[in-house]
């Protein structure tokens, strides 16, 4: 389970000055439960989870992570949780396996472990044919599902998905989209941070619209449509953020 | 989620392993760190050898052109030069006509000769020989020699006739004979261009051999988004800075330690290649590689933090590298400066970053053991490198520098 409670992140820029990037969010997600993070580029998604998996220390309020304070208790809360971002590729000279199996070394898995769940892990993925090929030589799709390999591996009760489909050809996305709603079906806490509307339509059960650093609206997406009043997605964000005009 | 986690401080270990098999199959490190010193550093010297010896072979063979500015009395010194079969002469009337034949490469050198030479030498006083050079060409530097090496020698055959025609023992002009003997075991050509190039070349070794490590190991990292990934692992960002330093300092070590190789195979694989260099043979203490050894390590230590702190600052190797045209002359000058010390320097020196390293590796290989300097410049060198890694790794700590994007 997630709990951020008033979590605010300020940036100092030489050039613009203090950047409120995130302002006093809140919101909870729960096991099997799939949780958007819908908003713009900018908007402030990345700097939230960015804050909820530890790398960057909240400016204030604070978060719970499978029980472990993401303040106090910052190792704990990334043992327990899995991280995927559209934008980070595996590391190129080593193969899928030599990959998977040092992020399995780092989560603390004992060698035989590795193994174990390497080869569940690329049965479930069909990732076999090239486990030992070099990443550098893996196609877009292939790189992606050692990247899930690898979030999945230490089987993590808490899953963050930062924009996993950008930049990929609409089969990937959907390999990840499945996965993703596989993730939900075993229980686990998927928060999934996108800019793609049809994304969020699609597989999300509860959605934070989130919109220059702050909430505008959180809800299904029967509450957020019964809100505005409208039936398109796209209209229903553009109202809950003040831009139904543009 | 699995229970049968491994202690924490297990982590370093496991980041530096896998940091080192990367660097190790960068093809970039490869050559930097294996490739060069051991291949190319031996060929370089083999082909410089090769060049040299041809050089000296044919200036040896090729006959010197000299301009002599000619009169009658000059003509039989003219025509002694000319039966040594070392020297072709060119007859003109002026110094200015000489400077101009030199200046043109058509001679080497030019002669000013006294015109009184039979009054001097029938008074046997010295006949004055002007040899009119330029200093900046080589060939001109090799026939003044040579033109020297005769006069010297017809001057002394003549002093010696006079002195036999008064009845005078001609033994009586060369009071001291001088001779040289080489010790033992002592350094020879080779040994000598060694301790003049073998700090320098360490030193560059171990700073250049890191650098693409370096550069790859963080900013390499943003720039490929797998930085992220990491930073959300267990691993605290004190294990990956030490698990990264650790990598880093061992390739700079590495790449010291082939180096070293790289420039001992011209002097002990007798090839004929490397006959140009070997000659005279190589002594090598083993306590100066100890020595050599033990000055490296911190200094790795030094360059692997400030590379790493570098590549922390950088927001991509590109940028990496612009900050790394400011440190390279910093690090380069006191190593150059080193070539030209001399064995004596105040214990202050043992101070200087880089410099102290250098003289030591220096005076070890010349079997000189100042303890107390090598101390003093240990101590400095780790406190550096102390200094360097808390840096470093206070760097790391740095969200806004490590999300720098």
């Amino acid at each position: 389970m997630i709990e951020v409670e008033n979590l605010s992140k300020t940036f100092e820029d030489k050039k613009r000055g203090k950047i409120e990037a995130v302002k006093s969010v809140s919101f909870s997600c729960y096991p099997g439960e799939i949780f958007g993070l819908l908003g713009p580029n900018g908007a402030g998604k990345t700097t939230t989870l960015r804050m909820l998996s530890t790398i960057l220390t909240p400016t204030s309020g604070t978060a719970r992570i499978a029980g472990y304070d993401i303040r106090t208790q910052a190792q704990e809360v990334r043992s327990h949780i899995g991280f995927l971002t559209g934008s980070a590729s595996p590391y190129e000279r080593l193969t899928a396996r030599e990959m998977v199996a040092y992020f399995g070394a780092l989560y603390g898995l004992s060698d035989s472990e590795i193994e174990r769940r390497i080869q569940e892990v690329f049965t479930e993925l069909d990732m076999h044919e090239f486990a030992d090929q070099r990443c550098d030589k893996l196609s877009t799709g292939q790189k992606q599902r050692v990247s899930i390999a690898r979030t999945i591996l230490h089987q993590p009760p808490v899953l963050f998905f930062d924009e996993p489909t950008n930049g990929l050809d609409v089969i990937t996305a959907r390999t990840i989209i499945r996965f993703i709603r596989k993730c939900r079906e075993q229980g686990k806490t998927v928060v999934f941070s996108t800019h793609i509307m049809s994304e969020v339509e699609s597989i999300c059960d509860r959605i934070a619209v989130i919109y220059k650093g702050e909430v505008a609206a959180i809800g299904t997406l029967e509450e957020l449509r019964a809100k505005t009043g409208k039936q398109v997605f796209e209209e229903v964000f553009l109202k809950l953020v003040g831009e139904e005009d543009n | 989620m699995s229970d049968s986690r491994s202690s924490l401080s297990s982590r370093v270990p496991i980041i530096f392993k896998k940091e080192l098999r990367e660097i190790f199959r960068d093809k970039r490190t490869r050559m930097s760190v294996i490739v060069g010193p051991l291949i190319i550093t031996p060929l370089m010297f083999a082909v410089i050898g090769k060049g040299v010896q041809g050089q000296m072979e044919q200036v040896n063979s090729e006959k010197t052109t000299v301009a002599v500015i000619s009169s009658a009395s000059t003509a039989g010194i003219e025509t002694e030069l000319k039966k040594t079969n070392q020297f072709v002469i060119t007859k003109v009337q002026s110094e200015r006509e000489v400077t101009q034949l030199i200046k043109d490469r058509k001679v080497s050198v030019g002669l000013k000769i006294d015109p009184e030479i039979e009054t001097h030498d029938a008074m046997e006083q010295p006949i004055e020989i002007t040899a009119i050079v330029d200093k900046g060409e080589q060939s001109s530097q090799i026939g003044m020699g040579k033109l020297f090496e005769y006069f010297q020698k017809e001057g002394a055959d003549k002093a010696k006739r006079r002195l036999q025609l008064r009845g005078v023992n001609p033994e009586v002009i060369t009071p001291y004979k001088m001779s040289e003997q080489s010790i033992p075991g002592g350094g020879g050509r080779a040994m000598l261009f060694l301790v003049q190039m073998l700090p320098y070349i360490l030193i560059m070794a171990s700073f250049s051999g890191a650098i693409y490590a370096a550069f790859d190991q963080v900013a390499g990292e943003k720039e490929r988004g797998t930085l992220e990934t990491l930073l959300v692992s267990p691993a605290s960002r004190r294990d990956i800075v030490l698990g990264k330093f650790g990598a880093v300092v061992s390739v700079c070590i590495i790449s010291s330690i082939l180096s070293i190789i790289g420039l001992v195979i011209p002097f002990k694989s007798g090839l004929q290649a490397f006959d140009w260099i070997a000659k005279g043979g190589l002594t090598l203490d083993p306590m100066a590689m100890v020595v050599v050894v033990i000055v490296l390590v911190p200094l790795s230590v030094l360059f692997a933090g400030v590379l790493l702190t570098l590549s922390t600052f950088a927001k991509n190797q590109k940028e990496a590298q612009t900050y790394l045209g400011t440190l390279f002359p910093i690090v380069i000058m006191p190593a150059m400066f080193s070539m030209f010390m001399g064995a004596k320097v105040a214990l202050t020196v043992a101070l200087i970053p880089v410099l102290n390293a250098s003289l030591i590796i220096k005076q070890a290989l010349n079997g000189n053991y100042n303890w107390a300097f090598i101390g003093l410049a240990f101590v400095a060198s780790v406190v550096y490198a102390g200094i360097a890694l808390s840096f470093a790794t206070r760097m790391f700590q740095n969200e806004k520098v490590l999300i720098k994007t």
